[in-house]
């Protein structure tokens, strides 16, 4: 059973084995040591493990909006809500109450979590049942709404945010990065099996069904609402985990975690790595991410004019989104997907 | 008379898909056990009448019992639980899904696919060997065997099946006729169906519904052998 479950995962085993031992080897190739030199966050391995982990995040989110609009057939435009909660609720709960340390780290999960799903219920049920792109709209309004609240609200302190200062040491990630290098690879891997198990499962039948006729799965005597409620309150679940680790680790929360970015970006690290995938949104998240640090203050000379990537980033992304829609209508994953099936017909 | 007790009474239903007024006073009465079938021509209102059983397109009047339960004002998902399977035209399976997740998601309690395999796979042998296969990689007929299978795997007490031979060839057309006959034992059957050859061997009772309205119903054995009413209605030999 399990030599079986090695051999056909063989590739991700590969791939977590190296992201678990990359820290220590750009470490070692650099002579940086993966855990800060003399207790202070520098170094190489140190910088790249920031920039891993926020590619494991925006993967993590990414993949909870796939679970909506890849695998469900949901389009929605609110899900920078979800992400941005998370950290909010772990900032209010830092700063207004006495708890701290791993009791309020806990606590701020657990109300995170428990926020996320009831937001993802409430907007689901009164928005669910309009269709396509007024369920889009409307869930654009929601999020934009509560990112123009918390900016101007007292209560979260405007457009300054929190400092998040009271972290547990272990989990700081200017103290112990390499520790929360970890507990983001984990949560990564963790949404993956996640998914993946409850894709595979009769519930992700159902939700397949419904992504590809809505009709049609009613018509079997399934209540199709609940199934994407399901699908969103879920999303909306994992969402708010990712967003809880970005604020942790800027130690910082602001309105920035709620704007239209964090929906803009995972939609389009969905479409591009493949909507409905497994892998397709963690490619499209590291590759769009990646592009982004590398290319950000690369200029290239050609001839005897300069480019300066940085400078022309947006209009680069812009190209190279639409060059993917028009080379991998599927995505780099479903297109490969696809052209493989085909060769082996 | 026990025996022709309704299984399902449609009655006057008016239904209107946006601003149309497509069906204007639609009957239909179909004793338990039978194989009924509503025929007319193009756009006559026979597919709209199956999908508003079904509560697609509810209607705005009228009356639809089954098994004397009021259908009006229920969901599409409700409607079905409470025994009624639906196969849509144009083969209406989940492309994407593979043959037993196309059946197993029709069970409605859990072992319904274990305990109707047998049968399935005897009345449709072809989908055996296929259960691994995504629906979309089906031949036409084998994808409307696996519609009809699908409706098959509860146990659903009235099949409404709309026009199962539409662009089949003649054999397939056979096979499907000898299953729908052999399922119509355990289950009744209500049909669209545009083949007057195919409807005529197979259905007991028909409606023909002309511009939204049932015009005529009765034995399909009197239909048969009225060509007056065959060539008003719908136009075919």
């Amino acid at each position: 059973m399990l030599r079986r479950t090695l051999a056909s995962n063989w590739f991700y085993v590969v791939l977590m084995i190296a992201l678990i031992i990359l820290p220590h080897a750009i470490g070692w190739v650099s002579g940086d040591s993966p855990f800060g030199v003399r207790g202070r966050p520098v170094g190489q391995s140190i910088y790249w493990q920031g920039i891993l982990i926020e590619v494991f995040v925006l993967a993590v989110l990414a993949m909870s909006y796939n679970l909506v609009f890849g695998f469900t057939g949901v389009i929605s435009f609110g899900h920078a809500l979800f992400f941005g909660i998370g950290g909010y609720i772990l900032g209010v709960v830092l700063e207004y109450t006495d708890l701290t340390g791993e009791v309020g780290l806990l606590i701020g999960i657990g109300l995170t979590l428990i926020i996320s799903a009831v937001l993802g219920l409430v907007i689901g049920m009164v928005t669910l049942r309009l269709r396509g792109v007024y369920f889009a709209m409307f869930t654009l309004a929601v999020a934009e709404m509560f990112y123009i609240f918390f900016s101007r609200l007292a209560l979260t302190r405007a457009e300054d945010g929190f400092a998040l200062t009271e972290l547990p040491v272990w989990i700081d990630p200017t103290r112990s990065r390499l520790t929360f290098y970890y507990i983001a690879l984990a949560l990564l891997a963790a949404t993956f099996l996640f998914i993946r198990r409850l894709i595979f499962s009769p519930t992700g039948a159902v939700l397949l069904a419904v992504r590809e006729n809505e009709e049609r799965a009613r018509t079997i005597g399934f209540d199709t609402l609940r199934f994407k409620l399901l699908a969103i309150t879920l999303a909306g679940m994992i969402a708010s985990l990712a967003g809880l680790v970005q604020v942790i680790l800027n130690k910082k929360v602001g309105p920035e975690v709620l704007n239209v970015s964090n929906t803009i970006d995972p939609l389009l690290m969905t479409i591009i790595g493949g909507a409905g995938t497994f892998t397709g949104p963690v490619i499209g998240a590291a590759g769009l991410h990646l592009g982004d640090r590398l290319l950000r203050d690369l200029v290239i000379e050609v001839g005897g004019a300069s480019i300066d990537i940085g400078a022309n980033w947006a209009l680069i992304l812009g190209i190279v989104f639409i060059l993917v829609v028009l080379v991998f209508p599927y995505g780099i994953v479903g297109t490969f997907r696809r052209w493989r099936t085909k060769q082996a017909k | 008379m026990a025996a022709s007790e309704a299984i399902l009474e449609v009655r006057d239903i008016h239904t209107f898909i946006g601003q149309f007024h497509i069906l204007e006073g639609v009957n239909v009465n179909l004793p338990r056990g039978s194989i009924g079938v509503l025929l007319g021509r193009n756009g006559a209102g026979k597919t709209t009448t199956l999908r508003t059983i079904m509560g697609i397109t509810p209607p705005r009047s009228g009356e639809i019992r089954f098994e004397g339960q009021r259908l009006n004002g229920m969901r599409s998902f409700g409607v079905a639980r409470l025994g009624i399977g639906y196969v849509p035209e144009h083969r209406a399976i989940f492309k994407g899904l593979t043959v037993r997740e196309n059946l197993h998601i029709a069970e409605r309690r859990s072992g319904d696919f274990a305990r109707k395999a047998d049968l399935i796979f005897d009345l449709f042998p072809d989908l055996k060997r296929l259960v691994h296969l995504p629906g979309g990689n089906l031949s036409g007929g084998q994808q409307q065997m696996l519609a009809i299978a699908r409706a098959l795997v509860p146990d659903n007490r009235l099949l409404l099946i709309d026009e199962p031979s539409e662009g089949l060839a003649p054999v397939i057309i056979e096979q499907l006729m000898h299953a729908i006959r052999r399922l119509s034992e355990q289950t009744t059957v209500l049909l669209v169906e545009q083949n007057f050859r195919m409807a005529s061997q197979l259905a007991d009772r028909y409606t023909i519904i002309d511009e939204g309205r049932s015009a005529v119903a009765g034995d399909m054995r009197d239909l048969v052998k009225d060509q007056a009413l065959i060539q008003r209605y719908l136009g075919v030999a």
